[in-house]
């Protein structure tokens, strides 16, 4: 944050309430003194206190259809914006409903603080109407929880809440507050806050491990880096770039971290992992030295552990959560830091180095193992995919759904600029997209903003539809109707013996009469001839736009490396 | 391994389990709402077996110390305790498995700030003393060490007007069977 936004917040923090107020303006003062311009919520019976006062408050209210759509806006305000996104639901079913998307921000590191009603202290824990341990049932799923059984403690909660939400590695927090509390009146001063915990940096690394990794990055005959969303979240893009250069070693992004590397730039490899670049996995496979920034190495980065990057002599993996470390890969030099300050302190013990045989190594794999895809007729999602991104103007924000449609989003991804590709990467959580699109449009309602998912993805949150019309925010969603649930169907026929099992739509709607239907512009396309002018038209509107492309229904993701190999055995596009 | 009478009930995977030795762990925590469903759940979920338990409550509630007994489970241990010490509760996790129950003490100690900071600092520079966390009017403490070491920074630390604290051992589970700690099995956090 910069030093006239905080001064901005300080200086909301520090102006005196009027008279005694109940918990629920309370509980809206201290967000707004947190900043909140946009809260995505829906009513119900447990939080219309704060209903009743957030009509005369400054914040912007999106009312969603379902709460799980208030989650995913939120997500995508934040991931868009960088501030703390905020969603707002009442008790029971209406909190339990927001449990996938705060998993979702969660397990992406994005901060979201979630605010729940609960039904009234003393009817908790004897089954009421509405009632859920909303606590207990996010618990796996936030950095943290609060009930609050006092309104003078909500000033302090919400403050702690934010701080916890937004610092180290950020993650999702959920406030539960019973409507007696949001009914309390009290005293206008807020209680002195003695007990909010600060923020616990990891002690700075020793200079000896960082001068240990300089030297074996120095020393690397063929250095790779893989940068994940940790570097969005640092604003560490600009030194990776630089120290990538530097050291001249080939960058390889994540799924999350698509964006956070210029795709064409001459070092970049593009997407790591279980549907990876085929260059890319096998420059991991191959490298010497092998650097890992601000990114987790799960398993779908990985693929068989045994088998990840085995010709390193030397792993160093930087991860701002020290519980990242060691977790799946054991790294040799293990640095809990935050990425562009250790960016940029491995780039001053670093001498600029060439390594021009592993480059033209790299290039030959490049050519040897390019993005392929059949060219038999039919409308192909690789094709939709490079017409769209050539409409593309560099701050477009595009929120890829899940499924096939988010790596031939991401592989396809031609971006360079840092947070403008978004996507469910850790949860993977269908139907994420649109109402993601919706809060990133929100968070800036000038920038354009893209959907772009699958028709099974698509159907699991349309509703939202309504949200984006009735709240004129102009998002674009590109459908890529296959008609499968078609990463199911991909896996089947490669890893599953070919038996296709409950993943044909027979019943889909028609998507341009459902666009229609939700008041939004709607187009179909059905070949090459028609998609430049229907992306174009849906650019033209002034409101949401819909875009279905049928696209070849036998459409699939190669390279893909199958289940239990290693990167290095990926498997091409074969011939159709 | 051999069914006994008394595992012979059990899943075949805590049936095995049951015979594998297991770590001692202090988890020094704020005594909030939910901290131990935290805690246990996080060894739960990552398919550590809690054995026992033992917690200890500071005079005025603010403080809680917790002994766990934690069987083996599919992950490397040490992600246990790190994944422990991310909790906004927790302020200290400390394996103790290497250490004699019986002759091992520990205490956490909260201090309100008042007059010179740097007097506060210089009264807790003292061996097995470690500041884990700072609040804007008071400081956490953990102490840990031999009963008479832990019994005289306590006597100097009680000069100091303190908030809560909590000391004690995990008599309750001296008995168990432990195995080496690790080079990471200990783990305090540093407060910033």
């Amino acid at each position: 944050m910069c030093a006239t936004a905080l001064m901005e917040l300080e200086d909301r923090r520090s102006k005196p309430a009027l008279g005694r107020r109940c918990g629920a303006e309370v509980l809206l003062q201290a967000l707004v003194a947190e900043g909140v311009e946009v809260i995505f919520g829906l009513p119900g019976g447990a939080n219309l206190p704060i209903y009743q006062h957030l009509a005369s408050s400054s914040i912007r209210h999106i009312l969603v259809r379902h709460e799980q759509g208030a989650a995913h806006m939120a997500d995508g305000y934040a991931r868009a914006s960088g501030r703390v996104g905020v969603c707002l639901a009442t008790s029971g079913p209406g909190a339990l409903n927001l449990v996938t998307g705060l998993a979702t921000a969660h397990f992406d590191s994005v901060p979201v603080v979630a605010i729940t009603g609960q039904v009234a202290t003393a009817t908790i824990g004897t089954d009421a109407f509405q009632e859920s341990d909303v606590i207990g049932a996010t618990m796996s799923v936030t950095k943290h929880s609060y009930q609050v059984h006092d309104a003078r403690d909500l000033d302090a909660v919400v403050r702690e809440a934010f701080q916890v939400a937004s610092t180290g590695r950020p993650g999702a927090v959920l406030i539960d507050v019973p409507k007696d509390v949001q009914q309390q009146m009290v005293d206008s001063d807020p209680a002195e806050i003695t007990r909010l915990r600060p923020h616990r940096e990891p002690p700075p690394p020793c200079p000896q491990l960082l001068d240990r990794a300089a030297e074996w990055l120095a020393g690397a005959r063929r250095p790779v880096i893989l940068a994940g969303r940790g570097v969005a979240i640092s604003r560490a893009e600009a030194a990776l770039l630089k120290f990538a250069e530097q050291i001249d070693a080939p960058v390889g992004t994540t799924l999350l971290g698509t964006g956070v590397f210029p795709a064409n730039h001459p070092l970049a490899l593009g997407l790591v992992g279980f549907m990876g670049t085929g260059y890319c996995n096998l420059a991991v496979s191959n490298c010497d030295c092998l650097l890992m920034v601000g990114m987790r190495a799960d398993d779908r980065v990985t693929c068989r552990l045994d088998e990840f990057a085995p010709h390193a002599r030397h792993i160093v993996h930087v991860n701002i959560d020290p519980a990242e470390l060691g977790k799946t890969v054991s790294a040799d030099c293990q640095i809990a830091a935050d990425a562009d300050w250790t960016i940029r302190a491995l780039a001053q013990r670093t001498q600029p180095r060439r390594h021009p045989r592993w480059r033209d190594q790299v290039r030959a794999w490049r050519e040897r193992h390019p993005l392929r895809y059949p060219r038999n007729g039919q409308l192909q999602p690789q094709e939709v995919m490079a017409a769209f991104y050539a409409l593309r103007q560099p701050s477009d924000i595009v929120v890829a759904d899940v499924g096939l449609n988010q790596i031939w989003a991401a592989t396809g991804w031609t971006g360079d600029q840092a947070g403008t590709f978004l996507n469910s990467g850790g949860a993977g959580t269908m139907g994420f997209a649109l109402p993601a699109a919706i809060g990133a449009q929100a968070a800036d309602p000038k920038r354009r903003v893209w959907a772009v998912c699958g028709e099974g993805g698509f159907v699991m949150t349309l509703q939202e539809l309504a949200t984006a019309v009735e709240a004129g925010l102009p998002v674009k969603v590109v459908i890529l109707n296959n008609g499968h649930l078609g990463m199911v169907r991909q896996f089947q026929d490669d890893f599953y013996g070919g038996v296709r099992s409950a993943i044909t739509h027979t019943v889909i709607p028609d998507f341009q009469l459902l666009g229609s239907a939700f008041g939004c512009f709607s187009a179909k396309v059905t070949s090459r001839a028609e998609l430049a002018g229907a992306l174009r038209s849906a650019l033209e509107h002034p409101g949401p736009a819909l875009v279905e492309c049928r696209i070849d229904p036998e459409a699939g993701v190669y390279p893909i490396v199958p289940f239990g190999k290693g990167l290095a055995d990926f498997v091409e596009c074969p011939a159709r | 391994m051999t069914s006994s009478p008394l595992n012979r009930h059990l899943p075949a995977s805590l049936a095995s389990e049951s015979s594998r030795p297991a770590r001692l762990v202090l988890v020094q925590a704020e005594d909030r709402s939910g901290v131990l469903q935290r805690v246990t759940n996080c060894l739960a979920r990552r398919g550590f077996r809690l054995l026992s338990c033992t917690i200890c409550q500071g005079p005025t509630s603010g403080l809680l110390s917790i002994w766990l007994r934690v069987g083996t489970g599919p992950q490397p241990y040490d992600q246990v305790t790190k994944q422990l010490a991310k909790l906004i509760d927790v302020v200290s996790v400390e394996d103790l498995t290497e250490q004699d129950p019986l002759q091992w003490v520990t205490a956490l100690v909260e201090i309100r700030k008042v007059g010179d900071a740097r007097d506060l600092e210089l009264a807790l520079d003292r061996p097995g003393v470690q500041v884990v966390r700072r609040l804007e009017s008071s400081v956490l403490a953990a102490v840990s060490g031999p009963p008479e070491e832990v019994g005289e920074s306590m006597r100097r630390l009680r000069q100091l007007p303190l908030v809560d604290w909590v000391v004690g051992r995990p008599l309750a589970l001296a008995q168990h069977k432990t195995v080496p700690a690790t080079a990471n099995s200990k783990q305090t956090m540093s407060g910033s």
